[in-house]
């Protein structure tokens, strides 16, 4: 049943997930896999979320990426699969039958993805520099780009935002994949349920003025920290960015924008912990001579294992500071300078680092809320999904056939994100099976929230 | 040892609205915070002794005297727990801790007994001029001003001022003592030898005329001009004009009224009504600078307004409004309402000293002092026996 028009479509499927990261790679590999037709809408260049882009994960030190890479190529190959990069919903709508009406418009990337063979020969000819997002702005990329080293599908595109339209990309692509007359394209996708795997968004510190709101050149956040650490890393080395230098006294600022009510983000963001620990112990495996110091608030080492690796982390000599960091000022040889006050001692204390991680928190993917139709979303206070009964009936929203997964209902970590993706496989599938056209559709609805 | 009261925090809250136990002791109050030092280290200390109920070490600490209310605790605090609102409730709990009449207490818990008490003082300064008052000539004096003199004799009231000058030195002194006592004198630890407490006098003298600690709030590295021009100094260069006036104008009041309450006019350059100006002039620019600041809410120090804050304001703000007035219909050759508005402004002017002075707000321009003597005190004698 495809009705095609000139850049619109409608199709039908039974489940649609908004967004490829981990949670929605797994929930859709679990669906297909049992016989669902499934389709994954992602809205960056690239499925594999977050943690395509991470090193090592707590607390077994696996390759993070050797994790995703394997699902993200099942997911792309599967034929009950059906993935939409570049592409953002626009609007749902619940129709008589109980149906769920998903249209998403897919953005042009002016390369045809058909004829483009990932040569990077675009890449070389073109001649704009900008910063590079995927390695949070350590690096510079060029406009012409493949998004990552293992993105996929691993299809070059064009940053037209920063584009000269200079043609030279056009010029040196071989197969002539290059299009500048790409238009969006938008689809309407007929499902009977929805995943929400939107994931979650980095805090920005820049507005923590007294961590230097941004313009301290060798305070980094955690996850450019995390680029430096793992196998496609920007430098081939861990190095502060200002000048270039292989730090000797790293120290990591735990709780920098969770758990801080002026911030606007009053809970835990539950991996900050763990990842800095994590990178702590990566660190000395890099740079066996630096020293790397963690100040924490409370050391939060909930899960299985986890407190083992913080253990571990001590062992290995990583110091642990119990305090708060009140400020940090910028010496004249680009040093920082940490003041706050020892917990243990209670005297207030200044420590010279060459470098600073802020561990940032984590906040809710704010652009669920902006699409039309989920005006009635629930939400809980502090913007994540809302699950109505968490015991009895989790994962699930208060709109009927809509579910959730991974970080779109709160701070969680890998393995948790994982495990919800599993269990939403699970009530999706049975959601699925009892789906029939109008008839259960009253009672479906009536029976969503018991 | 020290007893822990869980409940003390209740007592705390009696002087104040608090947020403090929301702490959970990361210390950033203590790291942001200008003032503190490794010798006096607030707030996060301070709202640990609340949160524990250790009334004693709450008792014998100087640090709510000195900190200064600068607000980059309360802006930064991770819990929103309100470290410097806490720090201005205890100055209230100690204000009231050194009185040994139980009356700063009263005055500090009870809205209904300071205003009672305001009223009586009132009733008693009118009652005494319906009983005493001079006469109320309406003939004017040769340059054509009020006969004052006549209907309030300066040697009457001066008596008066002194007898209430007495009262009021009497108590606050009294509570002074009663603040070392707690501070230095229990305190087993000390050893102060008896020449510290005449070489760090010095302290007590700076920072009663200057208050120079307020503008220790701002470390940023600007230069004094753009410090001056983007305000940092407005804040206290108000209050001292606000504290010189008032100060002045007691010691023009209390020591040479025979001077400073004449029916004669004087030009307008004569000294008298020179540093008279002077003075109104800082009253009434401070009382409404600080009242303002209080209706706008948008400095953190201006935030949270204790009702004592408003009585405070209020009543100088009155005072100063009615003296003002005063001296218009004086020479303006208004007889009968130059004395009902000296009979008000006396009814304003009693109570305001007789209760803010020893109990209450206006006590904090000798306990501040006197903390930052005494905490230097015990500095220097800490000093002392750790070079020994």
């Amino acid at each position: 049943m495809e009705q095609n028009m000139k850049n619109s479509s409608v199709k039908v499927a039974d489940t649609l997930i908004l967004g490829g990261g981990i949670a929605g790679l797994e929930a859709a590999l679990n669906l297909a896999n049992t016989g669902h037709q499934v389709v994954i809408v992602e809205k960056d260049l690239s499925i594999g979320g977050r943690m395509i882009h991470l090193s090592k994960v707590f607390p077994t030190l696996d390759c993070s990426a050797c994790i995703t890479t394997p699902k993200v190529s099942e997911a792309s190959r599967h034929p009950g699969i059906h993935i939409q990069v570049n592409t953002g919903a626009k609007k749902l709508a619940f129709d008589a039958k109980g149906h769920w009406h998903v249209h998403v418009q897919t953005e042009p990337r002016f390369v045809n993805e058909s004829l483009c063979t990932g040569c990077q020969d675009c890449e070389r000819a073109c001649p704009v520099v900008v910063k590079d997002e995927y390695q949070y702005n350590l690096v510079g990329r060029k406009v012409a780009y493949i998004p990552f080293s293992i993105a996929s599908p691993r299809i070059a595109a064009i940053d037209i935002e920063n584009c000269i339209l200079c043609g030279a990309c056009e010029k040196a692509c071989v197969p002539g994949a290059i299009d500048f007359s790409q238009e969006p394209v938008q689809t309407e996708w007929i499902v009977k349920s929805v995943i929400i795997a939107s994931g979650f968004t980095l805090f920005d510190p820049d507005q923590i003025e007294r961590y230097g709101g941004g313009k301290f050149k060798n305070v980094v956040t955690a996850m450019q920290m995390e680029r430096q650490l793992v196998p496609t890393r920007p430098f081939n080395t861990v190095l502060r960015p200002g000048d270039g230098k292989i730090p000797d006294k790293v120290a990591y600022v735990l709780c920098a924008g969770s758990r801080d009510g002026t911030v606007g983000n009053p809970i835990c963001s539950q991996i900050c912990c763990m990842y800095s620990i994590k990178q702590a112990q990566l660190i000395l495996g890099a740079l066996p001579m630096a020293d790397v110091t963690v100040y924490y608030l409370h050391i939060r080492s909930f899960g299985k294992g986890f407190d083992e690796f913080y253990q571990q982390a001590k062992k290995m000599d990583v110091s642990f500071i119990k305090g708060k960091i009140g400020k940090i000022s910028e010496l004249e040889n680009g040093d920082l300078m940490l003041r706050y006050e020892d917990i243990a001692s209670g005297k207030i204390k200044e420590a010279k680092h060459d470098m600073v991680v802020l561990s940032v928190g984590i906040l809710a993917n704010r652009d669920i809320e902006k699409i039309s139709g989920l005006e009635n979303l629930e939400l809980d206070p502090f913007h994540y999904l809302k699950q109505r009964q968490e015991m009895s009936n989790p994962f699930k929203t208060n709109l009927p056939g809509i579910f959730m997964a991974g970080t779109a209902s709160g701070p969680m970590d890998i393995p948790d994100s994982i495990l919800s993706a599993g269990a939403v496989s699970a009530m999706v599938t049975k959601y699925n099976k009892g789906f029939v056209e109008s008839i259960i559709n009253s009672l479906t609805i009536s029976s969503w929230n018991e | 040892m020290s007893e822990l009261d869980p409940k003390f925090a209740r007592e705390i809250l009696k002087f104040g609205d608090g947020t403090f136990s929301a702490c959970y002791n990361c210390g950033n109050c203590t790291a942001v915070c200008n003032l503190a030092n490794n010798d006096n280290t607030f707030p996060r200390r301070l709202i640990r002794f609340s949160v524990l109920g250790l009334k004693d070490q709450i008792d014998a600490s100087l640090d709510p005297w000195l900190c200064y209310y600068c607000g980059d605790c309360s802006t930064t605090c991770p819990r929103n727990a309100n470290p410097g609102d806490l720090m201005m409730t205890l100055r209230r709990y100690l204000s009231s801790s050194y009185d040994w009449t139980g009356l700063a207490r009263k005055f500090y818990t009870s809205k209904v007994f300071e205003l009672t008490a305001i009223f009586i003082l009132a009733l008693f300064i009118l009652l005494l001029f319906v009983f005493f008052h001079g006469p109320m000539t309406t003939e004017l004096t040769p340059d054509g001003g009020v006969q004052l003199n006549t209907f309030a004799p300066w040697k009457t009231i001066e008596a008066g001022d002194w007898i209430m000058a007495g009262f009021l030195s009497f108590f606050l002194l009294s509570n002074i003592f009663n603040m070392y006592l707690k501070v230095i004198w229990r305190r087993k630890d000390l050893k102060i030898p008896v020449s510290l407490y005449f070489s760090e006098l010095r302290h007590l003298i700076i920072h009663f005329f200057s208050q120079w600690r307020f503008s220790d709030c701002e470390t940023n590295q600007d230069s004094f001009f753009t410090k001056v021009k983007n305000g940092e100094y407005t804040y206290w260069f108000v209050h001292f004009l606000l504290m010189s006036s008032y100060v002045l104008l007691f010691t023009m009041i209390v020591g040479f009224l025979y001077w400073f309450q004449t029916d004669e006019i004087h030009p307008w350059w004569h000294p008298q009504r020179l540093l008279g100006y002077y003075s109104t002039f800082g009253l009434l620019l401070g009382t409404i600078y600080f009242i303002v600041l209080r209706i706008k809410k948008q400095n953190e120090k201006s935030k949270n307004s204790h009702y004592t804050d408003w009585t405070f304001l209020t009543l100088l703000f009155l005072t100063t409004l009615t003296g003002i007035l005063v001296h218009l219909f004086r020479i303006g050759g208004l007889p009968m309402a130059t004395y009902y508005m000296y009979v008000l402004h006396l009814m304003i002017l009693f109570p305001m000293l007789m209760i803010e002075v020893p109990f209450s707000k206006w006590s904090h321009l000798a306990y501040r002092p006197f903390a930052i003597y005494f905490s230097n005190v015990i500095m220097a004698a800490q000093q002392k026996t750790s070079q020994k």
